[in-house]
């Protein structure tokens, strides 16, 4: 899978104005969290008793959603969760591949609770879920099967990586942000630290919508890859594109302390241009004219980025990361 | 009279004694940085990690040499170097500027030997790239070249009895700026020059051919080398190696998903005590390892590259302006500069 690209470490150029990290941790990061953490609890109590897709599917849906509200906060342990429970763009389709071997050979560390999360990262979280509950390869199991049992164990590794995940923000990560240049303090030696720790996070998100949820399907202009769409089988593509944005304006706004107005109208263009996608899952991506609404909409997005920059980034002394852009 | 003339001479050098790092405040280590108003310099950095010295720089640099005993540094400019200079970093005096020979370019580092005597720089051929040590003795005049033995050398090294081991990074770049030429073939290899001849050389397996040699540190007989990573970013590979001579390398990474977020990237290597350690300011975090190979945590610092070591642990620096002493993993802060902090930390 693709990361993140480099430019999102981001250093100190002049002396920051003040942003609200307390802002963004209470209004956006740790509801976030929280709400995330409810959604994969509720899948997994109902994958208990009943593991067939349309049993499951509503409450994937619901896990989805919270997850891609909070899936930019790359950050703390956003980093390494962001890896095992969203697993995406997977261009080799590790996911698939692992889990139908895993299901041929009737792996007993898919069926196990305990050993499940040494299991590769393909083939855990939200994006492995999908597969067995909406890709036509695998999603006709029986109840008491072995893709029963491991969509049930699935779900609830989903669920202890979301927890995890709220109670490592809550308990150590947020308090970290929180306590930035107090002493004693080791991962942000000053709040101007954190507050660039936190816009970084918020413009990855948005490059990450640009670059991956829009550039993987759109691919080349002479190779679309409409299958590389993110969950194109659920139908979500344009659904985790919306949520994703709502959710990064209101970080944003947050990290700033007041709505920006450039940043405002920046947010309103892209979900105006995301009106004329008719195709939710971008298969029409082929289409000529698919294809230009495709790139209208992503023209529009990597406005966003470039108005938090001159808007808000540069008001915080932010410029790209000085050692991590000299590639030496 | 030659006796008088010898004792005279005697006298003189009592009475102004050979100056040494101690007219430089004692840094334990040197470092570059670019400056808040954007200028560049070169810092000397006491145990504690505070300042001992500021030299201005014309432009950014990259890594440098410390001469042995005298309290001399070489500061090499970035890929592809046109120049390094010799600071007297007790006066402040820029002592030379070296340049390459025509048709070739500095790389970055250099390393003296052992009695300071002579210099060995990290050159490449701008026409091909083919590695060569410039060779250049203690009033740093040049007096030879010889081959590296690899495409793009990056750093150079040297370990004990002056044997000195050369990252040859395998990259062939355009010479007026970084463009990467030969990706497909790329034959990155460790080696070690013993009197001035390539006495071993090391490559890695062919399906880590992508992976680049860069930097280098040495402790105890073994050589570990940091690398990155330049074929498919969604492959994750391992960015350290470990190295005694006359065996294969052994190579070390973190379990994944830890691994995968270095970005297939290393920028510095240091060994300290039993641990040694890789940077990855593009991954924000610092990977320890055992000299075995086994992986012994993660300590996260955005934008960390220098890295050295100190007495139960390493010194990192970053592009925030962190210096930070990390002891079995856990970081504590020493100063936050309000400058940038480049790729590397020099130990004396």
């Amino acid at each position: 899978m693709r990361l993140a690209p480099a430019v999102l470490a981001l250093t100190l150029v002049a002396a920051p104005a003040l942003a609200d990290v307390d802002a963004v941790l209470d209004d956006h990061v740790l509801p976030g969290t929280a709400a995330f953490a409810q959604a994969t609890q509720a899948l997994d109590d109902q994958a208990i008793d009943f593991c067939q897709p349309q049993d499951l599917a509503p409450l994937w849906n619901s896990a989805m959603d919270a997850w891609v509200r909070i899936g930019h906060l790359r950050l703390g342990p956003g980093e390494q969760a962001a890896l095992t429970i969203a697993f995406w763009p997977d261009e080799r389709s590790a996911g698939r591949r692992t889990l139908a071997r895993m299901i041929a050979a009737q792996d007993p560390m898919g069926v196990h609770i305990d050993e499940f999360p040494q299991v590769s990262a393909a083939a855990r979280g939200l994006y492995a879920l999908e597969t067995l509950l909406y890709d036509p390869d695998f999603n006709d199991y029986e109840p008491d099967s072995y893709s029963c049992t491991l969509v049930s164990v699935m779900a609830h590794d989903l669920a202890a990586q979301a927890a995890a995940l709220d109670e490592a923000w809550r308990e150590k990560f947020a308090p970290e942000l929180r306590t930035a240049g107090q002493p004693g303090n080791a991962t942000f030696l000053s709040m101007a630290e954190a507050e660039r720790a936190l816009f970084t996070a918020l413009h990855g998100g948005v490059e990450f919508d640009a670059d991956q949820r829009l550039g993987q399907p759109m691919g080349t202009e002479d190779r679309p890859r409409p299958q590389r769409a993110e969950n194109w089988r659920s139908g979500r593509s344009l659904r985790n594109l919306t949520l994703s944005l709502e959710s990064l304006h209101g970080m944003a706004t947050a990290l700033a302390g007041q709505p920006v107005d450039a940043v405002d109208s920046a947010f309103d263009a892209a979900a105006y241009f995301s009106l004329a996608i008719t195709d939710p899952a971008f298969q029409d991506v082929s289409d000529p004219q698919g294809r230009l609404h495709l790139e209208s909409l992503q023209g529009r997005v990597r406005t966003i980025g470039e108005e938090l920059i001159s808007e808000i980034g540069t008001s915080m002394g932010i410029a790209p990361g000085f050692n991590a852009l000299d590639g030496d | 009279m030659g006796s008088r003339r010898a004792f005279l001479a005697g006298l003189a050098a009592l009475a102004t004694p050979l100056p040494s790092w101690a007219d430089a405040g004692n840094p334990r280590w040197l470092a570059c940085a670019r400056e808040a108003d954007g200028g560049h310099a070169l810092f000397g950095l006491d145990a504690s990690g505070a300042d001992t010295f500021r030299l201005a720089l014309p432009a950014r640099g990259h890594a440098g040499a410390a001469h042995p005993s005298r309290p001399e540094a070489v500061v090499f400019a970035r890929r592809p170097g046109a120049w390094a200079l010799v600071l007297d970093c007790g006066s402040g005096a820029l002592l030379r500027q070296l340049t390459p020979p025509e048709g070739m370019q500095f790389n970055g580092h250099g390393a003296f030997t052992e009695d300071g005597t002579r210099l060995y720089t990290v050159e490449q051929r701008a026409s091909d790239s083919q590695g060569f040590l410039g060779l250049w003795d203690s009033e740093y005049r040049r007096i030879g070249q010889i081959e590296t033995g690899g495409i793009g050398p990056h750093e150079v090294l040297r370990l004990p009895g002056d044997v000195f081991a050369v990252a040859n990074g395998g990259i062939a770049t355009d010479p007026s700026d970084r463009t990467k030429l030969n990706l497909p073939d790329m034959a990155p290899s460790l080696v070690y020059l013993e009197s001035d001849r390539i006495a071993e050389q090391v490559a890695l397996p062919a399906d880590l051919h992508f992976n680049s040699i860069r930097h280098l540190a040495h402790a105890e007989g073994t050589l570990a080398f940091a690398m990155q990573w330049e074929g498919d970013p969604a492959m994750t590979v391992p960015l350290l190696g470990l190295h005694r001579r006359g065996a294969a390398p052994v190579l070390a990474e973190a379990p994944d998903p830890e691994q995968a977020l270095m970005q297939g990237y290393a920028g510095s290597v240091a060994v300290s005590g039993a641990e040694v350690a890789i940077t990855s300011p593009r991954g924000g975090r610092m990977h320890r390892f055992s000299l075995t190979g086994a992986f012994l945590g993660a300590t996260t610092r955005a934008d960390v590259c220098g890295l050295a070591p100190c007495e139960g642990g390493f010194l990192t620096t970053d592009g925030g302006g962190g210096i930070l002493r990390v002891e079995g993993g856990t970081a504590r802060p020493l100063g936050l500069r309000p400058r940038a902090w480049d790729n590397h930390v020099v130990t004396l």
